[in-house]
């Protein structure tokens, strides 16, 4: 059986274990979605939001890409936010980074990797902001993951800077933004940050005044 | 697995001399254990080896009068009057065992926890040393004695052993010690593996040493010679027309007793557990694991014994001992103990005479060896490698079986396998999380009755103030038990100044 056949055999097999639990889980599910997260995570394989929040189908929409940015100029990202946050309505956001992602590692080097040079750059710029804390590092595995927190921090900041979401803070008093770190070796998240619904929170240059939105 | 009918039938005939010359002793020590004829014991190992061999599935498995029912046979045969009456009670039982056959009831035998199973193994293995190291010395009092740590005659294991010391024979000295380095000697791997000096077993070369010795003793040191009851004894014939004598038949007259229905359905049900299990045990030892299906099993056992009943013989069981020496001596296939069948029918008929000159301290040897085999230490450290959960059912099913007998030791040893069983369970169907002052309560599967108490348990470590999710989304079925804790849980948690969330639960909820 080649690997893409097990996968159709293995979503069989899941569909009819969900049925045998609930008779309803589909039908409860295809007439609307009600989640209430709104996850930008990363692409690795081992970091699977459902999973490792123990929800179920419905409960988190989901973003991800390689080391979880939010850059103002993806048409992706920004259309999940939208949506999210504008129809879905969603309560929180979760920035997901993870310990010894292998984005962030590659943007601490020099090698060229092609058309992923463009997406790298944008982590370069944030170690750029903290380089002398990263560079006091002396472990590279350590100055990594020192890279991921503050660039899972970086990235929440770059959340409440989107019209998107201070529109939202002014009519809604919501969404809360969360920056966690997931370490691969334990399975636990770690909480960095949770921003409630305040332009304070926001630097000053970036935010829009009252009526502009 | 080779098919090479010609190898195999090699290895199956090397095998089945040693299962014969092991099953000897056996058969008439069980049977004059058991208040019967010698013969008797004799019956049962021919039609165990024969019949029930050849219908059994099983390869391995050897089949004849069992230890393990002694002393059931000699209350039977007491409390029904007469051997022939017994003989009568054992044909219903074995009819018995053939429609639980039928009846397909042979997946009981599949609720016994591994670990059971190896303790009694190890048991019968530590019982088979203990009980012949009074032979090995030549105190040959009490053949066998009976399986169980208390014998009828008033003695225990550990008794004999210690009578043994003084009341030994010397001549059994040098008779047991060169049969032991024998067999021992062609255990080697490299001796196994010669093309000549493998073809026979170390047992064969130990018994004929152990006759030669003893033969030899008449020439040079006569007081150390040992006859009568240090020997093996069997009926013979003088001539072919005493055969019938050998065979006795069955009195039905009780059969409108329930004496007579007790007798017959105990021994179907015990001979049928204690051949389900030395089944699966069997299995487990059997290099090739195969597996025996359990209820063609029983139909073969249900026959053997319902014809051993009508000519005269024991109640007939799978035997682990003869089973263990079956494939310990390189048995492929159920020729092996379709031949042993025969050769005890045809050595015990053609000559008695030179069996009855085996001394019994040389078959000690050979049974030591198999002994030792199903319980060295070994044996001890690879369970307790496996964790408590294993290990402690393992050894308190051997230290019951010694202490008690078979069954006793196995029930209590299930019992304590059934309550690691459920803690283990509990384990996996609840989990219990905290963070940050929150508390998770997950079903994870099926939740039953067993659950309860760690259930209940863990609620009540739940502190009071504290926020609550309980989620029973993953379990199908909730039991009536386990509704009422976690239903008393949330009308508590008022009081308890509690934050419940349930999640998945209101599908099972009847009341509110």
């Amino acid at each position: 059986m080649n690997p893409y056949e097990k996968l159709l055999l293995q979503n069989k097999a899941w569909s009819e274990e969900k049925l045998q639990m609930d008779k309803e889980f589909f039908n409860r599910l295809a007439h609307q979605q009600k989640p209430k997260f709104l996850w930008i995570g990363c692409s690795d394989s081992r970091v699977p939001a459902n999973e490792i929040t123990g929800t179920d189908p419905g409960e988190v929409f989901v973003h991800r890409n390689i080391a979880n940015m939010v850059v103002h100029t993806d048409l992706n990202l920004l259309s999940v936010l939208q949506y999210a946050v504008e129809v879905l309505e969603v309560d929180h956001i979760i920035v997901c980074g993870h310990y010894g992602c292998g984005g962030i590692e590659a943007a601490l080097g020099n090698k060229s990797f092609g058309l992923i040079n463009k997406w790298l750059r944008n982590i370069k710029e944030v170690y750029k902001v903290y380089q002398a804390e990263i560079d006091g590092i002396s472990n590279h595995q350590d100055r990594v993951n020192r890279l991921v927190e503050l660039n899972v921090l970086e990235q929440c900041q770059d959340l409440i800077k989107t019209s998107i979401i201070q529109k939202s803070w002014q009519d809604r008093k919501s969404p809360e933004i969360h920056g966690w770190v997931y370490g691969l070796n334990n399975g636990l998240v770690n909480e960095l940050t949770t921003i409630k619904p305040d332009i304070e929170s926001i630097h000053p240059i970036f935010r829009y005044s009252e009526g502009q939105l | 697995m080779k098919n090479r009918i010609s190898e195999n039938l090699t290895s199956d005939f090397r095998s089945s001399l040693v299962v014969f010359l092991v099953a000897l002793p056996l058969c008439l020590g069980i049977a004059i254990a058991s208040g019967a004829p010698p013969m008797a014991g004799l019956i049962a190992g021919i039609l165990g080896g024969v019949i029930v061999g050849g219908i059994s599935k099983s390869a391995v498995s050897v089949s004849g009068p069992a230890a393990g029912l002694t002393v059931i046979v000699l209350d039977s045969i007491s409390s029904l009057g007469t051997f022939p009456l017994f003989l009568g009670a054992l044909v219903a039982a074995g009819i018995i065992q053939l429609l639980l056959g039928i009846g397909k009831a042979g997946v009981l035998g599949y609720y016994f926890p591994h670990a059971v199973i190896k303790g009694m193994l190890t048991a019968i293995g530590v019982i088979l040393v203990l009980k012949q190291i009074p032979h090995a010395v030549g105190y040959d009092k009490d053949f066998l004695g009976d399986f169980a740590f208390n014998q009828a005659d008033q003695h225990n294991t550990f008794s004999e052993i210690y009578y043994a010391f003084i009341y030994y024979s010397p001549g059994a000295i040098p008779i047991v010690l060169t049969a032991l380095g024998l067999i021992l000697f062609f255990e080697r791997p490299s001796i196994k593996k010669n093309p000549y000096l493998g073809l026979v077993p170390g047992a064969l070369w130990a018994v004929l040493s152990s006759i030669g010795i003893n033969a030899l003793y008449k020439i040079i040191q006569p007081s150390w010679v040992l006859d009568n009851e240090h020997l093996v004894i069997i009926p013979t014939l003088s001539s072919w027309r005493e055969l019938p004598t050998l065979i006795t038949f069955p009195d039905f007259g009780l059969i409108d007793t329930s004496n007579f229905w007790i007798v017959a359905v105990t021994l179907a049900v015990i001979g049928s557990i204690e051949t389900l299990l030395s089944i699966e045990a069997g299995d487990k030892m059997d290099p090739y694991k195969r597996t025996t299906p359990a209820n063609q099993e029983l139909v073969a056992q249900g026959v053997g014994n319902t014809l051993s009943g009508l000519v005269g013989g024991l109640p007939i069981t799978a035997v682990i001992v003869r089973t263990s020496a079956n494939i310990e001596s390189g048995a492929r296939t159920k020729f092996s103990t379709i031949l042993h069948g025969l050769l005890l029918l045809a050595l015990v008929l053609t000559i008695p005479g030179l069996l009855n000159q085996i001394p019994l301290s040389g078959l000690a040897a050979v049974l030591l060896v198999v002994g030792y085999k199903l319980a060295k230490p070994s044996i001890f450290i690879k369970e307790f490698k496996k964790g408590w959960d294993q290990f402690l059912p393992f050894l308190v099913t051997v230290t019951s079986i010694l202490l008690t007998d078979l069954l006793i030791g196995i029930g209590i040893g299930l019992v304590v396998g059934l309550f690691f069983v459920i803690k283990t369970n509990f384990h996996r169907s609840v989990l219990v999380t905290e963070r940050n002052g929150n508390y998770l309560v997950k079903l994870q599967k099926d939740v039953s009755f067993l659950n309860k108490a760690p259930l209940i348990k863990e609620l009540n470590q739940i502190p009071d103030g504290s926020n609550v999710v309980l989620n029973a989304s993953m379990a199908r079925f909730i039991d009536h038990d386990i509704q009422e804790v976690l239903n008393d849980f949330i009308a508590s948690a008022e009081s308890k100044n509690i934050t419940l969330l349930i999640e998945g639960y209101s599908n099972y909820l009847n009341e509110s």
